[in-house]
């Protein structure tokens, strides 16, 4: 024991030396991210630029709007359905027991929910770039994280929302998959399900992983590791399990999401389209959804291009393009935050140095004008 | 099957069970469940929202009884058709209410004028203008139950219905607010054609 303590010691050494400078530069790009959306949503409380602000006399109130006020009620409540309302089964249930933890320790719902998404977001970068960095290269997983941290659709990422938390539980899955830690990816999946349904995509890369190393792996292995394939589905059929027991309806979430007029039929795809004309003459913003569509689509060609394997792409693709067969394209610039290969896509882009220097000008003040409107539309 | 198989399949069995039950167990212990009270004020609201007519029997202010005729139907207006309440009064109040721009009312008592019309509408028996105080109430944990009572307050206004032992069916109210007190029997009827007609002929505007 002697011996092996301090070899392994002078091992871990360099390692924690090299990753050190790494954190910090991540910590860096966090910070100026996260300053740019802090200064902004500042800016439009002392511009009063209350909106659709519920609570425009607070400093940070850009921040906890939108979503933010449903995850607050179902942790301050619990769930209820209102047949044919807007209710609050929609929302997965794990971001708001962490607001309910952050409140058992004496934060209040709103303050609790903006310090786990913000610090959940550090976790979600540093974990996204050791990802990438062994599944592509090192330049491409800084550029590609430096992107993540400045993401304009990437505000969210502050607020009171469960992206930030649910990205990294994403990143960390596959991490752990990678290293044949197969039950903690299985934790990590799951947990991920539970805050956002778009995360029962992951279950693709790690499918593609226990396959790759199936013979490796001993029997009790390749359980586990089809266990971790089939977390996050598994999680989500946990929460159906627990709104059958208290709403007495195992679906009350799709139930409560027709109020927000998602609902998916194999023609929602064309209705999307059939009805963009009206949808823009009614509500102008939804050309942002239009667009940011398009974009990532090119984004994931891109990404296809650069060598990115199937799993992350055709993830990517379903969560892009699956909430259009609800009709509408609400929202659809947030669901790709959950999809890594969009910003490898960007990444490959960003390769030559005007490129970069491009997509951060264009991402840094688009971030900036994502956060002053929060009060006018919801992410 | 092979015993290597029969271990794969276990061991996933296994794993997939323990995060299904542990997901389970997270939220019942983490989250609150609803309340019997917010459960039944749901319930109270879904036998509402099955109907669009109502007739009433009320009191303001122990006034004489009136009979009255709440209608909920659709309105076009301003390019956009609008869900909105008629409320017929057998003394010849009448009340348009179309959320969210139009608010009109015409005869009837000084008592009935100076009246809150939420609480008007609300004390006839108005499906969905109750229905939604009912939501409202059930989704802020608002309401309280007794045994065949529900109370709920919506802003300054109290509500108490009473609702059928068996189905959960509100039958009566009674409203005390600021501007009104008063109490009502409530009956469901199947709206036809003609009604409808009739009673949307001459509305205030």
């Amino acid at each position: 024991v002697a011996t092996v303590e301090p070899a392994t010691r002078l091992a871990a050494e360099p390692r924690t030396a090299a990753r050190l400078p790494a954190l910090a530069w991540i910590a860096g790009w966090w910070l100026a991210g996260r300053g740019l959306v802090f200064a902004a949503a500042l800016a439009v409380h002392a511009l009063g630029l209350s909106g659709h602000i519920s609570r425009p006399e607070h400093p940070l109130g850009a921040l906890e709007a939108w979503d933010g006020r449903w995850y607050r009620m179902v942790a301050s409540g619990g769930y209820l359905l209102l047949p044919g309302r807007q209710s609050d089964p929609a929302f997965f249930p794990l971001f708001p027991i962490l607001l309910r933890g952050g409140h058992a320790l004496g934060l209040g719902y709103y303050t609790a929910g903006i310090v786990i998404a913000n610090a959940a977001f550090l976790a979600a970068l540093v974990c996204f770039y050791v990802l990438t960095r062994e599944l592509l290269d090192d330049g491409l997983a800084r550029r590609a994280t430096i992107y993540l941290a400045i993401f304009p659709g990437g505000v969210v990422f502050s607020m009171v929302y469960p992206e930030s938390l649910v990205l990294a539980l994403i990143a960390l899955a596959v991490l752990c998959a990678l290293r044949e830690r197969w039950l903690l990816a299985a934790v990590c999946a799951a947990a991920a399900a539970l805050g956002r349904p778009e995360a029962v995509f992951v279950s693709l890369p790690l499918l593609a992983l226990a396959w790759q190393r199936r013979r490796a792996l001993t029997p009790l292995e390749r359980g586990f590791a089809l266990g971790a394939v089939l977390a996050a589905p598994a999680a989500i059929a946990s929460f159906m399990l627990y709104l059958g027991r208290v709403l007495h309806d195992p679906f009350a979430w799709t139930v409560a999401q027709g109020a927000w007029g998602r609902r998916f039929s194999p023609y929602g795809f064309v209705t999307a389209f059939s009805n963009l004309g009206n949808d823009l003459a009614r509500n102008a913003w939804v050309a942002r959804e239009v667009v940011a569509v398009v974009l990532y689509l090119a984004l994931i060609a891109v990404a296809v291009r650069t060598g990115v394997k199937w799993p992350w792409t055709v993830g990517a693709t379903a969560i892009v393009l699956l909430p259009l067969f609800s009709g509408a394209f609400d929202s659809v610039s947030r669901f790709g935050l959950l999809a890594p290969a969009l910003f490898w896509g960007l990444a490959a882009l960003g390769r030559p140095p005007a490129g970069h220097r491009l997509i951060v000008a264009a991402s840094t003040s688009l971030l900036v004008v994502a956060t002053l409107t929060l009060p006018y539309m919801y992410p | 099957m092979t015993k290597k198989s029969l271990v794969t399949a276990a061991a996933a069995a296994v794993v997939v069970a323990a995060l299904t039950g542990g997901a389970f167990a997270l939220q019942a212990s983490a989250l609150r469940a609803p309340s019997a009270s917010s459960l039944t004020a749901l319930r109270a609201a879904t036998w509402l929202r099955r109907y669009r007519l109502v007739d009433s029997v009320f009191r303001i202010d122990g006034g004489r009884p009136q009979h009255a005729t709440c209608v909920q139907t659709w309105f076009h207006e301003q390019g956009r058709n609008h869900v909105g309440a008629v409320l017929r009064l057998d003394d010849g109040f009448v009340l348009l209410a179309v959320p969210p721009h139009t608010l009109a009312s015409r005869g009837g008592t000084p008592a009935e004028r100076s009246s809150s019309p939420l609480a008007l509408l609300e004390l006839a028996g108005c499906p969905r203008v109750l229905a939604r105080s009912l939501e409202t109430a059930a989704r802020d944990r608002a309401a309280r139950q007794g045994r065949t009572r529900l109370r709920l307050v919506v802003g300054a206004t109290r509500l108490t219905l009473t609702l059928e032992a068996t189905s959960g069916r509100p039958v009566a109210l009674a409203v005390s607010g600021p501007r009104i007190r008063g109490s009502s029997r409530i009956r469901y009827r199947q709206l036809d054609p003609a009604v409808l007609r009739r009673l949307l002929a001459d509305l205030p505007r």
